[in-house]
């Protein structure tokens, strides 16, 4: 079937009509819950659901800030932000040398290493959590922050290995074969060749393990209790038990609001991991 | 493949310097994974083969053998957790890959706002799972939620209990999680038609092939190599929800929306009864792993006839 002039202006029509409704499907919950952050409570609670506001208020977002907040959430956001930090980097530092050295030496037992790491994905992560809790119990390591970096890390572990390989394997081989030419010991190789090349996986690295500390969940509900611990996604949970929806909105739009931002800005290199793991 | 050649070629080059020096760069990695996967992992083994008390403190009464891998066989919550769970994450696979399918062709052809659309759909992407709870309890608020709200905007009654009654419920917790697995589901599926070569669409077209036609004898069979690793992703996220279930619904009404990971939880973190969680945790693996191998073998199969 050729197309003719008609049948391609409506096939041209039929894409915009799809994107159209794609977008509104994908966005909606994203702009109900803005929306709902930024109206009153009375209107919330409203049955006939204004979806175009007729104003703006920032009282939840000043409520959930102030002192007097049920939640302390700005309490847990610097909590994540100093786990979800610390987690990235360890993650990161321990998992480059890892990549490299199994992606680029030889170790023993290398096809048993990084299929351990991938298979360990397959299995519920509550399987492992079990004597995990009564060790972090009995270590005295409940409601600290090592008790929930020290689980972060090895959670995000094996993946970051995975990723990070994929990058040691993009540096050219010749140059590493130059530079052992050149005479360069295993400690040059890498802090002089492989590590400048690695920068820009290293840098994706540490967002990626920033965000999935801060996402965690299973982990901070299981081995924190105390307020004084609490991270984002845990504090964002105990406000559902508060009755103020529009403060729960305004808590879960601050709680994406880094991750959403970094997606954002790095959709494109997001978009590289994932294609270069099809083309694999 | 060329990377894999060039990664034994180095191997050779670097492995004169030592094999003790890269069991050292190895060996914090492994060695962390080790000790929070393997040592667990084993230590839960043990548990599901125990008698268990918490109170006051942890300590294994006795050796009850095979007691709780008996007992969860023998009962019918576990059973009616299995078939949630094979049901849910089935639906899961099913849905998303076809949904995402759509919107990876489209976002695979060229018009006015193609950058904005891609942006939007990698969204949910980025929504911390917390998050998406809480904004779908919202969405499926049975007063004044804004799916109600649609509902009634359309002139419909817009009285449905989302969350509240027992088939809904799984179906909610269904639409919420589909729609947070899109995003990857889609760029995984995009980046794979566009390997396709567009050659052999050409060819196809020229042959008289329809579009509809062409999609279906030929992107789809090409595709095939690609949509199924997606599927085995979908299906061990499935496995593993967590977080939605336990914001949207913990679990309930009664134990509608409980899978078998959430009835993990409830036997370890509800009841405090660690040897049937550790034993249900074991049989949740070993259906993972089934489930994996069967698609594995679909992979195996489809690459052969796509002649990769």
């Amino acid at each position: 079937m050729i197309a003719t002039a008609p049948g391609r202006a409506l096939r041209r029509a039929a894409t915009y009509v799809g994107a159209a409704v794609v977008l509104i499907v994908m966005a909606f919950p994203l702009y109900g819950i803005i929306l709902t952050s930024t109206q009153t409570e009375r209107d919330i609670r409203s049955a006939d659901v204004a979806f175009v506001p007729t104003y703006i208020t920032t009282e939840h977002y000043t409520r959930i800030f102030s002192a007097s907040s049920g939640v302390p959430v700005a309490e847990s956001m610097v909590n994540s932000l100093v786990v979800a930090i610390t987690t990235a980097v360890v993650t990161v530092a321990i998992a480059v040398p890892a990549a490299y050295a199994l992606n680029r030496m030889r170790v023993p037992g290398r096809r048993l290493i990084l299929g351990g790491f991938a298979a360990i994905y397959v299995l519920p992560t509550l399987l492992f959590v079990m004597p995990l809790f009564i060790t972090v119990v009995q270590l005295g390591l409940y409601d600290t922050y090592v008790g929930l970096v020290l689980p972060y890390v090895a959670f995000t572990l094996p993946f970051m290995v995975w990723i990070m390989g994929s990058f040691v394997r993009a540096i050219p081989i010749s140059v590493e074969e130059m530079a052992l030419i050149d005479g360069a010991g295993l400690p040059q190789l890498i802090f002089r060749i492989v590590l400048p090349l690695l920068r820009p996986g290293i840098f994706a690295g540490l967002l990626l393990g920033f965000v999935l500390a801060w996402v965690e969940f299973l982990t901070p509900l299981l081995f924190t209790s105390n307020l004084s611990m609490l991270t984002v996604t845990l504090g964002l949970f105990r406000s559902t038990m508060d009755i103020e929806i529009g403060q729960l909105a305004a808590a879960t739009v601050m709680t994406a609001l880094p991750v959403i931002l970094i997606t954002a800005f790095f959709q494109r290199n997001i978009t590289e991991v994932i294609t270069a793991g099809v083309e694999r | 493949m060329t990377g894999e050649v060039r990664a034994e070629k180095t191997i050779r080059t670097v492995s004169r310097r030592g094999r003790r020096a890269a069991i050292a760069l190895v060996a914090p990695a492994v060695l962390i994974v080790a000790g929070v996967y393997a040592y667990p992992a084993i230590t839960t083994v043990a548990y599901s083969l125990s008698d268990i008390d918490l109170s006051p403190r942890f300590r294994i009464v006795r050796f009850a053998g095979l007691d709780n891998f008996i007992n969860q066989l023998g009962s019918g919550k576990f059973w009616e957790a299995t078939w949630i769970t094979l049901y849910f994450g089935l639906m899961l696979c099913l849905v998303t890959v076809v949904v995402s399918f759509g919107i990876a062709l489209l976002l695979n052809k060229t018009f006015l706002g193609r950058g904005l659309l891609r942006v939007t759909v990698l969204l949910p992407w980025a929504v911390p799972p917390v998050a998406s709870g809480v904004l779908w309890v919202q969405m499926f608020h049975a007063e004044f939620g804004f799916l109600n709200g649609l509902i009634r905007a359309f002139g419909g009654a817009g009285d449905i209990i989302w969350l509240g009654r027992q088939t809904i419920a799984l179906h909610s917790v269904l639409i919420a999680e589909v729609w947070r697995w899109i995003p990857f589901a889609t760029i995984f599926l995009l980046a794979g038609l566009q390997i396709v070569p567009r050659t052999v669409k050409e060819a196809a077209a020229i042959d008289g092939a329809g579009s509809w036609r062409t999609l279906r004898h030929v992107t789809l069979p090409l595709m095939l190599p690609v949509v199924i690793p997606v599927t085995i992703f979908l299906f061990v996220w499935a496995m593993k929800v967590f977080d939605t279930i336990f914001v949207l619904t913990r679990g309930g009404p009664s134990r509608a929306t409980t899978t078998l990971n959430f009835l993990v939880y409830r036997q370890g973190f509800e009841q405090f009864d660690f040897g049937s969680a550790a034993a249900t945790a074991y049989l949740l693996s070993v259906l993972t792993v089934l489930a994996i191998a069967g698609l594995g073998w679909m992979l195996v199969r489809a690459r052969r006839l796509a002649g990769a």
